[in-house]
């Protein structure tokens, strides 16, 4: 009886069933009926189910203590009201009302595992309007409203909470339909299934507070409107049950689309992070969910969509950072073993302490040692393979694109939650990464080179790697909201792409070593930007071999390490450029900077500012206690072969020069404070630039002119409004229309300064001595400040 | 590390700025290459960079009166006319042997480079240049010279001081001389950089 009851009760909620079961009324529950057209039905219920169990093939998903009852009093019954009528066309009308509800499920195992998923709560009230009406060649269709609110929907793990609370939810679905006539044959043969169409399907959403123990990171809002086709058919992919889905999603486009973070300080006052004015598309071909012996099995065979946002704010500001535009497809590569594979895991696997690097061992062990088998949380194995991707940055109306981006690894995640805190333990990541160029202009231009510029944020522009890293990810930023990161990583068996083609050819750090220790790490949203204090970090990059050419058989200039401590170091990311520069002299406007033999130049009102502050610290011990670091670096050569020809090299025994300790300080040397460290800020923006011919013979591709001639794209749009073309010609001297034909590039106002950059020791060391031999006793810089306006294009 | 610079009528002015770049180059030796080799050095793909470097227009941070934290002694009104010493950079290096030696220093360091088409990119070389393309088979790292970099008021003053800083106790600074540029550098060419030697 309490099963039927769920069934009714799970209906009117989620409408997924297409028909309401008629059961017979008592007399007490029939003296609740009204109505004087249709019929109204009030119900009451208080739930409680000790087990509920999914089988697939054998093994079970066991939903345990479920209990469905008042939010206010969880011994007393929540109540609902149906009312429910027939239109003048003979549709079902149903509109569902459901007072303040709690849905809480005390564990979900699977088969008889130890550990557990994990309680969750679910708080709510919600109206449902639906109607629905048979389809004339079968089937049912229909339209419906929903909304939820005040609702809180609580994780727990281990007794400590992640919350979302006062959540608010409205959807409304202009024309849905149910038809039992999907057919597939992805795998062989022929299956019929249910088929759902979802016209026009517009949701909002808000959040209260995203919140660890009461403690709220800021809220989330957004609005959406999608349509969908989505097929669901019996079977999964392993054994003879589970479940096979297909799905075409729409994005519609809609200038009012926004998905917004909002994050307070302490005085109460919020900001945003604010992405909108979507669209875009996303098809899943075989998604799968099967029940294994002690996971979920979730995969698919491809995953292809794309994502527009013409609008990214952050602050208050009025000043956009422009739009985004990203091209995606992940599939199953069968050839090289590549697939996309979740396997879910109900508590927390360790990982193989043994196993792993001695470097981060003992991080691992301590991130480990309050939690043992029976400890609730979530594991997951996956793999992944991003086949391509091109994402696109637009300014001003002025695209670039990181074209031919491919990844693919695997790798074992645990995730649960803490006091105030969500702890992300990822072990045994192999991982690698690439991007094949840049593209300016449209997804047809050549590619070209130019990632490199990603150099100044630390992307590399390609990398394999192995990866060991736990973090654990804290409410409260600096100010109010936000989120708290301290975290330690090792990356091993690690290769770095810092300037390569698409064929993998340029300069690699090879074989690299790389642990690094967060700590105190806020990110904040604040009026002008998006702010992380990065309290302390430490570092060491140890690669064995920095390459030109090929990753494994390139030459080799030696060892180069880098080791680094900073303490009060910040990042904060502003939107809007340069705005309008004058490059080659100082004025400050049009006329004045031409006559100073400048070039003036108006960015536009989009761009981002990024302004780094990187504070190093004089060597000594960490915060914590737990290390001593320093900034040096190391560059070694002439060392000794491991075996004669084998190309790889023994550490330490060659011949190094070592800048050692090198800091920053506010000017009276090291025992002075280090608030002002080596400050960055740059102003980046899309925009035409100036490049000229620098032989008088023909280039590359055959396109002749002189020395000193500027490159202009053809227009294949009009004088209005031109556009560039693929071709390309050399001009003595460009029109005023053809310099708006110039090729696109990054357009970057940049101010570096410091008060003093000290280094303690410039040394040589001899591998036949202990202790390295000094050169300069010291090196003290001090006072600078160096402005740049610089373009940087990508050429071919 | 080798560098090859080719038709360079301002060599000092290539091995400064490679240096500038590449701190940790052991060895810069110098190959001559024919014309049509040079033609071939241009590749495919990198980055073309062209704008200005201005250093201390206006002084350094040091030099803000608004900050209380900084020494009065480099508390300075600085514009781009001032001819304070203290509004520049400043560079000082301990070659001696510690606390008891002098110190080497460029200070006052101001001015403004402006340049067209410096190139980065890296490309394989396997042919030409004599046959030696061929011989050589392997990657560099090239740097494309601009065309013409124009020195604007460049300036910087040689100078020896018993101290680091001018903030030190009984620091003492003796100048040696002052150096000011202005004017066009033409530069043409492409520095080669690629690992020799054992690693």
């Amino acid at each position: 009886m309490m099963i039927k009851r769920l069934f009714l009760y799970t209906a009117g909620m989620f409408l997924s069933f297409p028909a309401l079961a008629l059961q017979s009324l008592s007399d007490t529950s029939l003296s609740n009926v009204q109505g004087q057209s249709g019929l109204t039905i009030e119900q009451s219920q208080l739930v409680n189910i000790g087990n509920l169990s999914y089988t697939d093939d054998s093994n079970s998903l066991n939903i345990q203590g479920l209990r469905i009852s008042s939010q206010n009093d969880i011994n007393a019954s929540s109540s609902q009201k149906y009312v429910l009528d027939v239109t003048a066309d003979g549709a079902l009308s149903v509109q569902t009302t459901i007072n303040p509800t709690q849905l809480y499920i005390d564990a979900i195992t699977i088969n008889n595992s130890s550990g557990s998923f994990g309680n969750l709560t679910l708080n709510f009230e919600s109206i449902v309007d639906f109607t629905i009406i048979g389809m004339p060649l079968g089937g049912l269709e229909g339209s419906f409203a929903a909304g939820i609110s005040n609702a809180d929907m609580i994780w727990q793990t281990n007794g400590n909470a992640l919350s979302f609370n006062n959540i608010a939810f409205n959807a409304t679905v202009d024309r849905f339909t149910l038809e039992y006539d999907a057919i597939d044959n992805t795998k062989g043969f022929t299956r019929t299934g249910l088929d759902f169409g979802f016209n026009e399907l517009d949701f909002s959403f808000s959040t209260g507070a995203l919140s660890f123990a009461g403690v709220s990171l800021g809220e989330l809002a957004g609005e959406l409107a999608l349509s969908a086709d989505l097929q669901v058919f019996a079977g999964g992919r392993s054994g003879d049950q589970g479940l096979t889905m297909h799905s075409q999603v729409s994005i519609l486009s809609n200038p009012d689309n926004f998905v917004r973070f909002t994050d307070y300080d302490n005085a109460g006052n919020g900001n945003s992070l604010l992405m909108g004015d979507f669209s875009g598309f996303l098809n899943v071909t075989n998604l799968t969910l099967d029940l294994q012996s002690y996971h979920i099995a979730l995969g698919f065979d491809e995953l292809e969509g794309a994502f527009n946002a013409g609008k990214l704010l952050i602050g208050d500001s009025s000043r956009s950072l422009g739009g985004i535009e990203l091209d995606f497809l992940l599939n199953d590569d069968a050839i090289n073993d590549r697939y996309n594979r979740f396997q879910l895991y109900p508590g927390i696997t360790q990982p193989d302490f043994d196993a792993m690097p001695d470097e981060i061992k003992s991080y691992a062990e301590s991130f480990y040692q309050d939690l043992d088998a029976n400890s609730e949380g979530i594991s997951i194995a996956a793999q992944w393979n991003l086949a391509n991707a091109d994402l696109s940055y637009i300014d001003d109306g002025r695209r670039v694109i990181f074209s031919g981006i491919k990844s693919f690894g695997s790798a074992d995640t645990t995730i649960d939650v803490r006091d105030k805190t969500l702890a992300i333990g990822i072990s045994n990541l192999k991982g690698s990464y690439s991007i094949d160029g840049l593209k300016v202009g449209d997804s047809d231009a050549p590619l070209q080179g130019g990632a490199e510029l990603l150099l100044s944020l630390e992307v590399y522009q390609a990398m394999d790697f192995d990866l060991d890293g736990y973090t654990e990810i804290t409410a409260g930023g600096a100010d109010g909201g936000g989120i708290r990161i301290d975290g330690d990583y090792y990356f091993s068996n690690t290769n770095i792409g810092l300037s390569v083609d698409e064929n993998g050819q340029g300069i690699w750090a090879t074989d690299v070593k790389y642990d690094i220790h967060l700590r105190d790490i806020t990110f904040d949203v604040e009026a002008d930007g998006l702010k992380i204090n990065r309290g302390e970090q430490w570092s060491t990059m140890d690669i064995a071999n920095l390459r030109w050419g090929d990753k494994n058989s390139g030459r080799s200039l030696g060892r180069v390490k880098l080791e680094r401590f900073e303490q009060g170091s910040s990042l904060a990311i502003m939107p809007g450029g340069a705005g309008q520069v004058c490059v080659g002299a100082s004025a400050a406007d049009e006329a004045s900077c031409g006559s100073s033999g400048g070039r003036w130049e108006d960015r536009g009102e989009q761009g981002m500012t990024i302004a780094l502050k990187a504070a190093f610290a004089n060597a000594g011990s960490t915060t914590d206690g737990t290390a001593t670091a320093r900034n040096r670096l190391t560059w070694e050569n002439n060392r000794v072969e491991t075996s004669a020809g084998s190309g790889e090299y023994i550490s330490d025994s060659g011949t190094q020069i070592i800048f050692d300790n090198y800091s920053t300080n506010d000017g009276r040397g090291t025992s002075d404070t280090n608030d002002y460290g080596f400050q960055a800020n740059l102003s980046i923006d899309v925009y035409e630039t100036k490049v000229l011919k620098k032989t008088d013979e023909d280039d590359v591709n055959g396109v002749s002119g002189d020395f000193g001639d500027e490159l202009i794209y053809d227009n294949i749009g009009t004088v209005d409004d031109p556009i560039r073309g693929n071709s390309y010609s050399y001009v003595a001297s460009p029109t005023e229309e053809q310099e708006a034909l110039r090729p696109l590039g990054f357009a970057v106002k940049g101010n570096i300064s410091f008060k003093e950059l000290n280094i303690d020791a410039v040394q040589l060391k001899h591998p036949d001595i202990a202790t390295p031999q000094t050169v300069f006793y010291g090196v003290v810089m001090q006072n600078l400040n160096l402005t740049t306006n610089l373009t940087a294009t990508p050429i071919q | 590390m080798k560098i090859i610079i080719k038709h360079t009528p301002a060599l000092v002015f290539s091995m400064v700025l490679s240096t500038n770049i590449f701190l940790i180059a052991n060895t810069h030796a110098l190959e001559p290459l024919a014309e049509n080799e040079l033609q071939q050095v241009l590749g495919q793909g990198g980055v073309y960079l062209s704008g200005d470097i201005t250093i201390n227009e206006s002084g350094g941070p040091l030099n803000n009166t608004a900050d209380a934290s900084n020494p009065g002694i480099w508390q300075k009104n600085c514009t781009a006319s001032s001819t304070d010493k203290r509004c520049g950079a400043r560079i000082a290096v301990n070659s001696g042997d510690g606390a008891s030696s002098g110190w080497l220093v460029l200070d006052n360091i101001r001015g403004r480079f402006s340049f067209e088409g410096l190139t980065l990119k890296t490309r394989p070389i396997n042919s030409g240049f004599e046959g030696d393309g061929a011989i050589f088979d392997a990657d560099v790292f090239e740097v494309g010279l601009p065309n013409k970099v124009n020195y604007s008021n460049v300036s910087f003053t040689l100078a020896n001081s018993n101290k680091a800083r001018p903030t030190d106790a009984n620091f003492v600074q003796t100048d040696i001389l002052n150096v000011k540029v202005n004017g066009d550098v033409n530069l043409r060419g492409n520095v080669l950089l690629f690992p020799t030697g054992n690693p």
